[in-house]
């Protein structure tokens, strides 16, 4: 299966002080919300990934295929795991028909 | 995924780097043509890079003085890029020839802005009181696209060319630039003193810019940007910022030669020096950044239904003429 990797021509940064307070959050049993944790910015606009969107961002890094990435989540997050395969596939694929991210043309 | 937020980010997005106040130029409305400071060495702009890397900033943005005066201006560049940096100059063009061209490219910048004030070769050369600085700020364009690095055209909307702006577009478009910025003209520096003379009056500004604006939405072959906070007030005014009001301590800081640090480079209240104090204290806590970021409407602001959208304006030009960082935006046409 293809390794998924981020386009290089796109500028982001993890915000650690908003990833850390939406994990606070979730470790009191609290909702994470749509916070922004990592920006991205595209063509002079400001696109922010929440919590679960930027772990995927950061995670594609050419170093693992789609199933690796989930596998990988899985031990972050307690849910179902067709659950998380279902959400984690539509938003690689929205992020890849954007350009976003690309699917390197090696395998494994 | 969320829209666009205005909320305090983790760091600038952009640091403005005067690496000196040196100048070939002296130009009439230069900001810091007056201003002396101590320049650091290489090593120590290494180190700057380094933490500006830990910060995780993502763009230097080097200027001046004449940021090419640097003689290591390149290894500085090649170190930056290999920290991950993103890189991009404002030059007077003047020394940018088909060599410091080809050094551009390799060193990765992402883009070079080449000052030019009026498609007047004449009118140009005087502003800047260099004769001969048009050709060469259009060559360095040229040099600059035959090497393939993206260029940009800046040009501080004055009374020499607010009526004449159609042909710096046509200009930008002769040399193959792909952006042009209309700078607000500050009232810092030489501005502050020539103001009388260069300053438009308020109701100018507004007719500049309705103008402008409009120009902006017919055009499809060139980006044309403003930095003038001031004009969210105008009706209609639609586009999206990432913040409101002056982006200044919000998205961007300003280095002066020796490290310190500024909120912009027409704001000469230092808060702090990158070398020597910690960052995230300055960042979240600067009395003067925090400041800026919570404006509260003074004067003519006070009850002005356009306060929400444009914050009193330009901080900067409040505070040069005023002392006051609240104070309204003296350009503010309301």
């Amino acid at each position: 299966m293809k390794k998924l990797q981020r386009n290089s021509e796109i500028v982001w940064r993890i915000e650690k002080r908003r990833q850390q307070a939406v994990l606070d959050r979730l470790e009191a049993g609290e909702e994470s919300g749509d916070e922004g944790t990592v920006i991205l910015l595209i063509s002079g606009m400001m696109h922010q990934l929440n919590l679960l969107g930027g772990m995927i961002w950061n995670l594609c890094d050419g170093q693992r295929n789609l199933d690796q990435l989930v596998a990988e989540l899985q031990q972050e997050f307690d849910v179902d795991p067709a659950t998380l395969q279902t959400d984690v596939r539509e938003f690689v694929s929205d992020l890849v028909e954007r350009g976003w991210l690309n699917y390197d043309q090696s395998t494994d | 995924m969320t829209n666009p937020l205005t909320e305090q980010f983790s760091a600038p997005l952009t640091f403005n780097w005067t690496l000196s106040y040196r100048c070939n130029f002296t130009c009439s409305h230069c900001y810091s043509r007056e201003e002396q400071c101590d320049e650091l060495s290489t090593a120590e702009l290494k180190l700057i890079v380094d933490r500006l890397a830990e910060h995780q900033v993502p763009f230097i943005n080097f200027g001046g003085g004449e940021p090419l005066i640097r003689e290591d201006i390149f290894v500085l560049s090649d170190y930056a890029r290999q920290q991950g940096l993103n890189v991009s100059m404002n030059s007077n063009g003047w020394l940018l020839d088909r060599t410091a061209a080809e050094r551009i490219k390799a060193s990765g910048f992402r883009s070079v802005g080449i000052s030019i004030d009026s498609a007047e070769a004449r009118l140009h050369d005087d502003f800047r009181n260099r004769p001969g600085s048009f050709e060469r700020a259009v060559n360095a364009l040229d040099e600059l696209s035959a090497v393939g690095v993206r260029s940009t055209m800046s040009a501080v909307i004055s009374r020499i060319n607010y009526q004449h702006f159609h042909e710096l577009l046509d200009l930008a478009r002769e040399h193959k630039v792909s952006q042009v910025y209309l700078h607000n003209f500050k009232c810092s520096g030489r501005g502050f003193k020539n103001r009388q003379e260069l300053d438009l009056s308020p109701q100018e500004w507004k007719d500049f810019y309705l103008e402008a604006l409009q120009v902006k939405e017919e055009t499809k072959d060139l980006l044309i940007s403003f930095d003038d906070p001031v004009i969210a007030s105008l009706p209609g005014y639609a586009e999206k910022s990432l913040v409101k009001g002056s982006s200044c301590g919000k998205l961007s800081l300003h280095l002066r030669p020796n490290g310190d640090i500024t909120p912009c480079g027409f704001i000469p209240l230092v808060v702090g020096n990158i070398l020597h104090d910690d960052f995230e204290e300055i960042w979240y806590n600067s009395p003067v950044l925090n400041k800026m970021r919570n404006k509260e409407a003074k004067g003519k602001c006070q009850g002005c239904g356009a306060y929400e959208d444009c914050l009193g304006g330009c901080t900067a030009r409040a505070f040069a003429t005023t002392g006051d960082l609240s104070e309204p935006d003296p350009h503010c046409w309301k």
